[in-house]
């Protein structure tokens, strides 16, 4: 009984003697334990498995307690081999940076450069020693464990394979060669090459009756005949011209003459172009990650680190690019680990803002379910329905917000050719309430402070409706609308404040289309329902009473036939009725601007020909 | 009990290597005398390739560092010799107090004797704190004979370590038992005083204390 213990004692003492130093070789040799090692050992609390031998060593790692396990019979030597893996020859080969590891330009080679043996060696019987023998024998054979222990763990920082671990721990470069180990109960005899340039060591046996401890290393005495270097690594380069969409296909160009689910495709006629910098330069990633964000040429990517792949689709797709909806569309799969991180990076620097023009105004979604399908993908803008003139969409023509159009009516089909056919440069002009001639901020801003409201109910509903339906895409007969309206944008700039200001007519005139009947009583419950309503409708509105207003110096009978058209058709109600006094009066307004305007010309080229007769 | 005693490899250094060279000498001698629960300390000399352990004892650092500061005091003035430093390991013993000893008595049972040849007149003051890096003497002009003699200095001094581990290896009857609680045996170090004279009446002292002839091997 009394043996059992004294024998399990030193069972026990063996096992954990043989664990400890297997703990210390691999937290030497292995680099990625050591870098862990390391950083742990400071921090770590003292545990039980730390106790044995007086030698807090940190956490043991994973494999080892398999190893344990798998060479449990501690008669069996448990032999370490520290193999030196050394890649191919082309260091400065760009594939080793991605993987550096793998033999990408060569064979690599394996050769043992250390190779650890514990044995627990009994050649002979002894007498076990029993009561107070027995304790302090056990003392003694735990003491000089401690002393082998410690002797071991100094060896192990003197030996040449130490500085490679070292070197390999350390993250900041990358080298062509790698350490690795093998742990087993037997061992390849060397050859007689890897022999002579070998050393041998053995540390004293520590007798542990009935046998002894016997630890011993053979290692190679210098590792500078192996060629070990570091791999070449190319500094990170700068991409000045950057373009990096975490959503837009890496395999996607961008010509400027696509149209359709392109961030800002529309037609160059007239439309102030979207700046067209993204569109031309090349996507960041089409050659692979980087690391840098300022934006740089996409063919300084061979000299991305090597921590990145090369693969050209990092991002699954999933809606269409960012820039049109002026939101970045952030759920999208990454397959590695690069890429993830490359995602991040894409987070820091997007080509495209989550608002496309700068004063784009805040988004209202309103109440109206009908435009709740369009509230997710149109990008922030604010209609404010006052009876405020029209004004184009000027940066805003790029917006998203073509997709915030109102639903399409009835009368969509019927007025397509209309809508067709509107004369170029016949536009609607919706005047800002108190916006008068003579309050305009300049005397040729009178020329279009007045515009004729063309006011006109169905048709503008059926244009504008046609202009929906007319194009497969909101967007394209939106960018038609604008094509023709964007040079009006710069006028009216000086003089319209706010891009989206519409009437309240307009609104709760295209609410109220589909109900002629319903016109006298129905339009003030409609205005206020499109009060309500989403400002997409108004802007749609705004566009379509754009479209068909006359231009400025046009055939005031043309303009009147139009309106007056609109007007009246369906017979005046309260709708037509409120537009009629306006009408008028804005016309005579406009009449006297150009009375003003003719009289002060008139002067000043009298005033220029009694100059010039003066001189003569 | 005997006293092991150890007369390490003589080491030709320059002055600005004093400090490294002890500091790894020392502190690789202690950690293999400081039986105790110990969180072993990687550290990396700067002149040498060399990476030496240290106890992680704040204490035993700052004692090492002090002594280390009186020894390179004591070679400034005395420059060009041969110097040794000794660590000794001794026992606490009780004894009856009598006329010519005191109630306790140590026992040293292991003495390590560091030898140094510090070759080149120290031209630089050495700072004597704790966190003085080494002072690269810009006397020499000659890069390639510098690093061959650095290169001669570091094979050395791993010679050195080597030998402290084979002599821990080989000695171990000699090491006290382990003592509850106590991280590392009471020692002493012993640097050379003002005049050899003076180191001698040291070792004399010692001997009156131990009541042994010390042995030199």
């Amino acid at each position: 009984m009394e043996m059992d213990r004294e024998s399990g004692k030193l069972e026990q003492i063996v096992s954990q003697f043989r664990s400890k130093i297997l703990h210390v070789i691999l937290d030497s040799r292995v680099p990625s334990l050591h870098r862990q090692q390391q950083e742990s050992l400071s921090l770590s609390r003292v545990r039980k498995t730390d106790k044995w031998f007086n030698l807090v060593l940190g956490d043991r790692p994973p494999a080892l307690e398999n190893l344990n396990f798998s060479l449990r019979n501690l008669l069996d030597p448990m032999v370490i081999d520290i193999i030196l893996i050394r890649h191919g020859s082309c260091s400065s080969s760009v594939d080793n940076l991605y993987a550096p590891s793998a033999a990408a330009a060569g064979p690599s080679t394996e050769t043992v450069i250390e190779r650890w043996v514990v044995q627990y060696d009994c050649p002979r019987v002894f007498a076990t020693p029993s009561g107070a023998d027995a304790a302090v024998f056990y003392k003694k054979i735990y003491k000089k464990c401690i002393l082998l222990l410690r002797s071991l763990y100094s060896q192990m920082r003197l030996l040449p394979a130490y500085r490679i671990c070292r070197q390999l721990s350390l993250l900041s470069q990358t080298y062509n060669f790698d350490l690795v180990y093998k742990v087993s109960s037997f061992s390849h005899p060397f050859s007689r090459e890897e022999e002579d340039g070998m050393k041998e060591y053995s540390f004293t046996p520590v007798e542990a009756l009935p046998g002894c401890l016997c630890v011993s290393v053979t290692y190679r005495a210098t590792l500078s005949d192996f060629n070990l270097e570091p791999l070449v690594s190319l500094p990170p380069k700068i991409i000045t011209d950057y373009v990096g969409s975490p959503t837009t296909d890496p395999m996607r160009s961008f010509p400027s003459s696509k149209t359709g689910a392109h961030a800002t495709s529309f037609p160059s006629t007239g439309l102030r172009p979207p700046s067209s910098a993204p569109f031309q330069r090349p996507h960041s990633w089409s050659s692979g990650f980087h690391r840098g964000f300022p934006p740089t040429k996409t063919q300084s990517l061979a000299g991305s680190p090597p921590a990145y792949c090369t693969s050209r689709k990092p991002y699954d797709i999933t809606s269409p690019p960012t820039d049109l909806y002026g939101n970045r569309i952030q759920n999208h799969r990454v397959s590695t680990l690069q890429q993830a991180t490359a995602y991040d990076e894409y987070k820091l620097s997007p080509p495209f803002s989550t608002s496309a023009s700068p004063s784009t105004p805040t988004y209202l979604s309103g109440a109206n379910p009908l435009l709740t399908r369009h509230c997710s993908e149109t990008a922030p803008v604010t209609i404010p329905l006052t009876g405020r003139s029209t004004r184009y969409l000027s940066s805003n023509s790029s917006d998203p917000n073509r997709h915030s159009l109102p639903p399409l009516s009835p009368r969509s089909s019927k007025h397509d050719a209309s809508s067709q056919e509107s004369p170029s440069g016949i536009r609607s002009y919706r005047k800002i309430e108190g916006l008068r001639a003579g309050e305009s901020p300049s005397g040729l801003s009178n020329l279009y402070s007045a515009p004729k409201v063309v006011r006109d109910s169905k048709d503008d509903s059926g244009r504008f409706s046609g202009l929906l339906s007319s194009s497969g895409s909101p967007r394209i007969g939106f960018s038609r609308s604008s094509s023709r309206l964007s040079f009006q944008d710069d006028i009216d700039d000086c003089e319209f404040s706010c891009p989206f200001d519409v009437d309240d007519v307009d609104v709760s005139d295209s609410s109220s289309r589909n109900t002629e009947s319903k016109r006298a009583s129905e339009f003030t419950a409609q205005s206020n329902l499109v009060g309500k309503k989403s400002q997409d409708a108004a802007v749609g509105i705004l566009v379509h009473m754009l479209r068909t207003a006359p231009p400025l110096r046009q055939d005031s009978s043309c303009y009147s036939t139009h309106s007056l058209k609109t007007e009246y058709d369906g017979g005046a109600g309260v709708a037509s009725g409120f537009f009629l006094p306006r009408k008028t009066a804005d016309a005579l307004e406009e009449l006297n601007s150009y009375r003003e305007m003719k009289d002060l010309l008139l002067s000043k080229s009298a005033t220029q020909a009694v100059r010039k007769e003066g001189k003569k | 009990m005997n006293c092991e005693v150890c007369q390490l490899k003589e080491l030709e250094v320059e002055h600005f290597e004093i400090r490294e060279v002890l500091l790894c000498i020392l502190h690789t001698i202690v950690f293999h005398r400081a039986l105790g629960l110990v969180r072993p300390k990687d550290v990396d000399l700067e002149l040498f390739e060399i990476t030496y352990v240290q106890c992680g004892d704040v204490e035993l650092e700052e004692k090492i560092d002090e002594k280390i500061d009186h020894f390179i005091s004591w070679v400034e003035k005395h420059p060009n010799k041969k110097s040794q430093i000794c660590l000794s390991f001794y026992e606490v013993k009780s004894k009856q107090p009598s006329w010519f000893t005191n109630k306790t008595e140590r026992l040293y049972w292991e003495q390590w004797y560091v030898n140094l040849n510090v070759t080149q007149h120290p031209k630089h003051h050495s700072s004597k704190s704790h966190h003085t890096k080494v002072i690269v003497d810009p006397g020499e002009s000659a890069t390639e004979e510098r690093s061959s003699r650095r290169a001669m200095v570091e094979a050395s001094l791993r010679e050195v370590l080597f030998q402290i581990i084979k002599f821990v290896n080989e000695k171990k009857d000699h090491v006290p038992p382990i003592s509850e609680g106590v991280i590392y045996f009471p020692y002493e170090i012993t640097i050379p005083s003002s005049s050899d004279s003076a180191f001698g009446m040291d070792m004399i002292k010692r001997m009156l204390h131990n009541g042994h002839p010390t042995m030199l091997s």
